[in-house]
């Protein structure tokens, strides 16, 4: 440093004014392509916010829907259609999806590593469209019967790669010393899996669940020939009528789960191709409810992993 | 270790439940609580005199499941929530997934009925042998347009309708007739002289394949021998190929095609010009005289053809020679098993529902009020008596 002659060192001042503006200027551009990035979402939020909130009342959300021309009426057997369809999924892909991801972190360079991770690529790719005429040839056909139970085991399928892959991801981020200090102390691996590795991953994975879970709420295309839609489901009037006649609850809830059901994105596009003006607003309306469901869930997620670092420091 | 049991018997329960919902397949109603009767009437619907229920079905418990055509869905879901007051032990869902879709489902036997614009093909009879297909109600396409005046109206006189003639409307979809100030249109608007412009008309046709589409394509062919893209579900526009032709995707993507191009013209179900409040044409029917799209000018084209029917209940409607006949207009239908349907309680509850749709006053009316035209006597007897025949095990359904 005190070797520099005073001719460098002027040359150096130049230099650090021309990077600092041209820093001034790279931090203007990417803030301003940041807020043109952001512009959209606020945008689409505003603008569902400003149409569905027009329309939604509390009988939106407690009442089945009204054939056009008759007032009133809500969505209530797509929002529990929704709901159902979501667990349903998250029953059917988050544990097969965990364990696969857990074989592919942990022996990737094996055939079976390589291909869980080459096929969960390929099946990210496949057009959901493909995945609901799949579901109806090898379970709607079979059964007889659109239902609940093939609407929720397409949407898995869907799922199935977001949650492999972030799963993979998350679990590569534990530190490696974590598994090895476990399996030293003789915890077997399924222990050391179980109990070290996956909480120590478990931000990342809700993460990775919720980014399925939007990805799944959000689908239309696979529940046309899954699912097909239902105007009539109600979960407490079948509960209902199940139980006075008799039934046992296993068969009550076969019951629900073996009929068609609705969802807001299916109900969505059904009513924004109808030509009475009420069923535009509803769509609206359906918009603004599957996708506060969907933030909220989000957020709930997000302020539970904030609770959940703050007691684990405590 | 008390959150893994719990987790141990969540999972265990999950199996247990799938295997019970694929057990559960036919859904049949054989519980009998409590009856019917005690339901409360109050619906919009005019209480029917029901038919001989000698076992009380349990409210709700006769699930039907339909799915096909989207052309006829609101009126099928003005009635099925109207049935639930007629009947209360039965739940009727319709979905509109469209009619090649429906006729799939009824062939696989993955819904109960089926809702179809389009006719069954003989293949998919091959493969259904026992189809059979009802027509319920009609309705009219009505060709819409969205004109930019040469210049304004005088204020306080309405805004004339315009009239086109069958081979005009051939013209124009063909491409000859390019502009709104064409003689030809001219000529059956005198009165628009003045005011149609000088512009080059767009024609917007749908880029889905749809019952419409067939509807409006058939009732060209019929009008004049000039068009020769032929009458089907989706065709090669001539408009196209001439550069003035753009596609919507179902009504909805048409009518707002038209609502947004100036200067265009396109063609949708009546209910959707009526809704979108778009500006509809009269036309000069086959027998000379000019008629508007409604419910008597569609009564009168199916009159026209009330003989007409083939043995598989399917008619044409297009193109009426009647003097107040719509011409442009179809027939929409459902489609059943007629032998092998194998819930015998639910096959009587469907043709219970189809008699009360095509026979209540209150059902028609419903229909009317949505823009569709209920059957004439003579057609709707004939679906009534082909109704009667539908057998279930060997047994007639209908007593």
């Amino acid at each position: 440093m005190t070797l520099e002659s005073p001719h460098g060192h002027i040359q150096a001042r130049r230099g650090y004014a021309r990077r600092k503006a041209s820093s001034t200027v790279m931090l203007i551009l990417t803030g301003l392509t940041t807020t043109l990035a952001l512009i959209p979402l606020f945008w689409i939020i505003g603008y569902v916010v400003y149409q569905g909130g027009k329309y939604i009342d509390w009988s939106f959300f407690t009442q089945l829907p009204r054939p056009p021309g008759v007032a009133g009426g809500g969505v209530l057997n797509a929002i529990e259609g929704t709901v159902l369809l979501v667990i349903l999924s998250s029953i059917f892909a988050i544990p097969p999806g965990v364990l696969a991801a857990f074989y592919a972190a942990y022996y990737p360079n094996t055939p079976l590593g390589i291909a869980v991770r080459f096929s969960t690529d390929v099946l990210s790719g496949v057009p959901s469209i493909i995945i609901g005429l799949f579901l109806y040839a090898v379970v709607v056909k079979v059964q007889g019967h659109f239902s609940a139970l093939a609407g929720g085991m397409a949407l898995a399928i869907l799922m199935l790669p977001v949650i492999i892959r972030t799963t993979e991801e998350m679990l590569k981020l534990v530190p490696p010393a974590l598994r090895e200090a476990s399996l030293a102390l003789g915890a077997p691996e399924w222990k050391t899996s179980l109990s070290v590795v996956l909480p120590a991953a478990a931000n990342g994975l809700i993460t990775g669940f919720l980014l399925g879970l939007a990805r799944a709420s959000g689908e239309t295309a696979p529940l046309l020939f899954t699912a097909l839609g239902n105007e009539y489901f109600d979960f407490a009037a079948q509960v209902r009528s199940g139980l006075a006649s008799g039934q046992n609850p296993f068969a009550i809830l076969a019951g629900i789960l073996g009929q068609p059901v609705d969802s807001l994105p299916l109900t969505l596009w059904k009513y924004a191709q109808q030509p009475y003006p009420e069923r535009t607003h509803q769509a609206w309306a359906a918009a603004l409810v599957l996708m506060a469901l969907v933030l909220s869930t989000n957020i709930a997620a997000r302020l539970w992993i904030v609770f959940r670092q703050r007691r684990m420091k405590g | 270790m008390s959150k893994k049991m719990i987790l141990a018997i969540a999972s265990l329960s999950v199996v247990g439940l799938m295997l019970s919902a694929c057990g559960s397949a036919t859904q049949s109603a054989t519980e009998t609580v409590a009856p019917a009767g005690s339901a409360t009437n109050t619906g919009p619907a005019t209480a029917v005199a029901q038919t001989a229920t000698n076992t009380p079905l349990a409210l709700g418990s006769v699930k039907i499941n339909g799915a096909g055509a989207t052309f006829p869905l609101p009126v099928y879901s003005a009635w099925t929530y109207a049935y639930k007051y007629v009947d209360p032990s039965v739940v009727i869902n319709y979905q509109g997934i469209g009619s090649g879709g429906g006729k799939k489902a009824i062939i696989d036997g993955t819904v109960d009925f089926a809702g179809s614009d389009s006719l069954v093909t003989d293949a998919e009879y091959a493969s259904g042998k026992d189809l059979q297909m009802y027509p319920m109600v009609a309705g009219a396409v009505a060709p819409v347009y969205n004109i930019k005046w040469a210049k304004d109206f005088p204020t306080g006189t309405p805004v004339p309708v315009l009239v086109l003639d069958r081979q005009t409307l051939v013209d124009i979809y063909n491409a000859k007739v390019t502009k709104w100030n064409d003689p030809e249109l001219v000529t059956t608007n005198p009165g628009l002289k003045d005011y149609l412009p000088a512009a080059t008309i767009t024609a917007v046709h749908r880029s889905d394949g749809s019952g419409t589409t067939e509807i409006f394509t058939k009732s060209l062919t019929s009008f004049s021998a000039d068009w020769t893209a032929g009458g089907a579900t989706a065709v090669e526009w001539p408009v196209d190929k001439a550069g003035n032709g753009i596609g919507g995707k179902g009504n909805q993507g048409v009518a707002a095609a038209v609502i947004n191009t100036p200067n265009s013209i396109g063609y949708v179900e009546l209910a959707y010009a009526i809704s979108n409040t778009m500006s509809y044409a009269s036309m000069v029917n086959k027998a000379g005289n000019t008629v508007v799209a409604n419910s008597s000018s569609l009564t009168s084209a199916m009159g026209d053809f009330a003989n007409g029917f083939t043995d598989k209940l399917t008619a044409t409607i297009v193109d009426a020679p009647g003097a107040g006949s719509w011409p442009i207009a179809g027939y929409t239908y459902l489609v059943l098993h007629t032998q092998s349907m194998t819930d015998c309680v639910k096959a009587e509850k469907i043709l219970e529902f189809i008699r009360w749709a095509l026979t209540d006053p209150a059902a028609g009316q419903q229909a009317s009020n949505l823009g569709y035209s209920v059957l004439p006597a003579a057609v709707r007897d004939s679906v009534l008596a082909k109704l009667g025949a539908v057998t279930c095990k060997g047994n007639l359904v209908l007593k």
